[in-house]
C-alpha cells in the first residue's frame, strides 16, 4: 500500500516536472517572460535585435543584453539559435532602441561584422563602435571606436553597409561641428553626418568624412547601394532654420560626397527630435530609389512612399502610405520584382505590423493587410531578404522574437480577432 | 518539517526585497509618478476648471533640454503657471531624469514619467493625433479644450495660450 502510494507519487512528480519542462519549453520559444533561467540570454530577452542570412542561408543576428552585444546563428530560420557569443567583452552601454540597434553584416568569406553605438554619458553623447569576427562567429576582435575626434559629445545612430567592391561603409549622426561652433560663439543648427570606410575586411578604417552639415540629430540613416563601391544614403537634414525634410548623397571609398539632393518636400518645420529615420532601397528594375519616411510637415502628413531617381533629382510617384496618427516606422524591401512596404500602427488597442506591395515599381499599390499584432510593447518592424524569400524581424514583449518568413500571399495572422 | 524547509528561502527573498525597496526609495530621492494609461485622466481632473500646461520631453532630445531651460526662466518669473511635465523615458530609468530636472530646478514640479513599455497606448491615451515627436506641449483653457505644439515653445505662443498676462523680462 505504501509502496503504490510512493510510486503514484514518483510519477506525479514525474509528470509534472515534465509539464514544467513542456511550458520551460515553449515559453522560450517565443517570450522571454517565463524562460526557466532568469536573465539567460537570448534573443528573446534581449533587445533592439537586427539580422542578416549568410549566403549559405544561415541565419546571424545581434542584440544587446545587459550592456552586452551578443550575435547568435540560426540553421532553421529562426526556430533555434546557437548559444549567444559575447561581442564585448567588457559591459558598455550599447544603445539598444528602434532607431539605435547593433548592426551585423556576413561577407562572401563569413567574416561578421558588428556595429553599435556606445552611450557615453545620458547627454547625447556616444562612440560609434566595431568589431568583426574571422573565424566564423567563434570570438571577436576587441571593440574598437571609429569616431576619430576623440572629442566627448555625440557620435551616435551609426548604420553599417558592405558593397559589392568589399568595402565597408560606416555612417553616422556626429557633434564635432556644433562642438566646435558652440566654442566659437555660433549658433549650428543640429548635427552633421560623418562616414569611415574600411577596404580591408573591417581591419583597418578610414579617417573621418563630412557629408553634411545640419543634418536632425536624431534619426537613423539610410543606405542602398550606388554602383559596385558607392553608397546612396538618406537621411533628414535640417533645411532652412527648421524645416526638417530628407537629403540623399552619394558617398565614395575615397571619402567624397557627390549628387547631393533634397529627397522629400514636406515642410515639416520643427525644432523637435522626431527619432524617424527614413528606410531605401535599390530598385532592381530600374535602378532608381524607392524609399519611404515619416513626416509631419505643412505638406505631408504620415508615412509617405516615393521614388528617387538622381537623374531627375526628384522624388517621383509620392504616395501617402498611411496618414492615421500612430502610424510609423516603415521599412522596404524588394524580391522577385514585387517591392514590400511593411510599418507599424496602433489603432488604439493594438500595434499592427501592416504590408503594401507594389508589382510595377512602386507606381501602385495593394490595400494593406495586417501581418502580425501585438498589444504589448514592441521594437521597429525590420524585412530581412534571403535567397528564398522575405522574413519579418520584430521583438515584442508579448511574442519575443519573431522571424517569420512572408509573401504578397501571406494571408493576415490575427485579423477579425 | 516540509513547510519549515520551505519557510527558509521566503523569508529570505522577504527580506531581500524590503532591503530593495528601502534601497530604491533612497535613490529615487525624485517626485516622479507613474504615468499609466489613466493617468492623463487623473491629471485633467486635478485641474478642473483650471488653465494648464503640460510638457512632454525625454532626456534624448536636444530641442527638449533647449525648451526645460526656456520654461525654467518663464516659471521664475511666473511662478504660479501650472505647469506639469510628462517624461517619454521609462521610468525604470529615472535617476538620469531626476538629475536634468534638478539641474534645471524642477525638483518640486508636477513630474511623470512614462511607466507602461506599450508607448503607444499612453502616447494615445493623450493625444490620438500626436506622432511622438518631442518637445510636445499642451495647453488646456478653463474648459480644458485642448492647443497642441511640437517643438520648442516660444514666449508668443505662452501668452497667446494664457489668460493672464506673463512676465517675460
Amino acid at each position: 500500500m505504501i509502496n503504490t502510494i510512493k510510486s503514484t507519487k514518483k510519477i506525479t512528480v514525474l509528470l509534472l516536472s515534465f509539464l514544467l519542462l513542456l511550458l520551460t519549453l515553449s515559453a522560450q520559444a517565443n517570450s522571454c517572460e517565463g524562460s526557466s533561467v532568469n536573465n539567460s540570454v537570448s534573443v528573446h530577452c534581449g533587445e533592439a535585435p537586427s539580422a542578416t542570412f549568410d549566403q549559405d542561408g544561415r541565419l546571424w543576428i545581434t542584440f544587446v543584453q545587459d550592456q552586452h552585444v551578443y550575435v547568435s546563428h540560426s540553421d532553421d530560420s529562426g526556430k533555434t539559435y546557437s548559444t549567444a557569443v559575447v561581442v564585448n567583452p567588457v559591459a558598455e552601454d550599447a544603445e539598444h532602441n528602434g532607431e539605435n540597434r547593433p548592426k551585423i553584416i556576413v561577407d562572401a568569406d563569413s567574416n561578421i561584422y558588428v556595429s553599435w553605438t556606445r552611450k557615453t554619458s545620458p547627454r547625447f553623447t556616444g562612440e560609434i563602435r566595431f568589431s568583426r569576427s574571422m573565424d566564423g562567429g567563434r570570438t571577436f576582435d576587441a571593440p574598437r571606436t571609429i569616431n576619430d575626434d576623440e572629442l566627448f559629445t555625440g557620435h551616435r545612430f551609426e548604420s553599417l553597409f558592405l558593397t559589392e567592391s568589399g568595402h565597408l561603409y560606416l555612417t553616422w549622426i556626429d557633434k564635432r561641428d556644433l562642438e566646435a561652433s558652440v566654442e566659437l560663439g555660433r549658433d549650428y543648427s543640429g548635427a552633421a553626418v560623418y562616414f569611415a570606410v574600411s577596404s580591408d575586411q573591417g581591419a583597418s578604417f578610414s579617417e573621418n568624412y563630412r557629408v553634411a552639415n545640419n543634418s536632425c540629430e536624431c534619426c537613423r540613416i539610410a543606405i542602398a547601394p550606388r554602383g559596385p563601391e558607392n553608397i546612396a544614403i538618406l537621411w533628414r537634414q535640417i533645411f532652412g532654420v527648421t524645416t526638417r525634410d530628407h537629403a540623399i548623397a552619394v558617398l565614395t571609398p575615397d571619402g567624397k560626397t557627390m549628387e547631393m539632393g533634397r529627397a522629400s518636400y514636406d515642410e515639416w518645420q520643427i525644432d523637435a527630435c522626431p527619432h524617424h529615420g527614413p528606410t531605401m532601397i535599390q530598385s532592381g528594375l530600374s535602378g532608381d530609389y524607392h524609399i519611404s519616411w515619416f513626416t509631419n510637415g505643412d505638406l505631408h502628413q504620415g508615412i509617405y512612399y516615393a521614388r528617387y531617381s538622381f537623374d531627375s533629382n526628384t522624388p517621383e510617384q509620392v504616395f501617402r502610405v498611411d496618414g492615421n496618427a500612430g502610424a510609423s516606422h516603415p521599412y522596404l524591401a524588394e524580391y522577385g520584382n514585387t517591392l514590400y512596404l511593411l510599418w507599424k500602427a496602433f489603432d488604439g488597442q493594438n500595434v499592427n505590423i501592416s504590408l503594401i506591395t507594389s508589382a510595377d515599381d512602386g507606381a501602385s499599390w495593394t490595400k494593406p493587410k495586417i501581418l502580425q499584432s501585438t498589444s504589448e510593447g514592441s521594437d521597429h518592424p525590420l524585412i530581412v531578404k534571403s535567397e528564398n524569400g522575405l522574413y519579418l524581424s520584430w521583438h515584442s514583449e508579448e511574442l519575443g522574437y519573431l522571424f517569420e518568413k512572408f509573401t504578397a500571399d501571406t494571408a493576415g495572422v490575427r485579423l477579425g480577432d | 518539517m516540509i513547510s519549515s524547509r520551505l519557510n527558509f528561502p521566503i523569508l529570505l527573498r522577504l527580506a531581500a526585497g524590503i532591503f530593495l525597496f528601502a534601497f530604491a526609495a533612497i535613490a529615487a530621492a525624485d517626485n516622479f509618478k507613474p504615468f499609466n494609461a489613466d493617468s492623463f485622466q487623473e491629471i485633467k481632473s486635478s485641474y478642473e476648471g483650471q488653465e494648464f500646461l503640460l510638457g512632454l520631453w525625454s532626456v534624448d532630445c536636444p530641442p527638449c533640454l533647449v525648451e526645460l531651460e526656456f520654461m525654467a526662466r518663464i516659471l521664475e518669473l511666473n511662478p504660479e503657471i501650472p505647469y506639469v511635465l510628462i517624461s517619454t523615458d521609462a521610468i525604470e530609468q529615472r535617476e538620469v531624469s531626476a538629475e536634468y530636472l534638478e539641474d534645471l530646478g524642477f525638483t518640486e514640479r508636477e513630474s511623470w514619467m512614462f511607466a507602461d513599455s506599450f508607448v503607444e497606448r499612453l502616447r494615445f491615451s493623450i493625444d490620438q493625433n500626436w506622432y511622438g515627436e518631442l518637445p510636445r506641449s499642451y495647453f488646456f483653457d478653463t474648459n480644458h479644450a485642448m492647443k497642441s505644439h511640437s517643438g520648442i515653445v516660444s514666449k508668443q505662443l505662452l501668452q497667446e495660450w494664457f489668460s493672464r498676462t506673463l512676465f517675460f523680462e
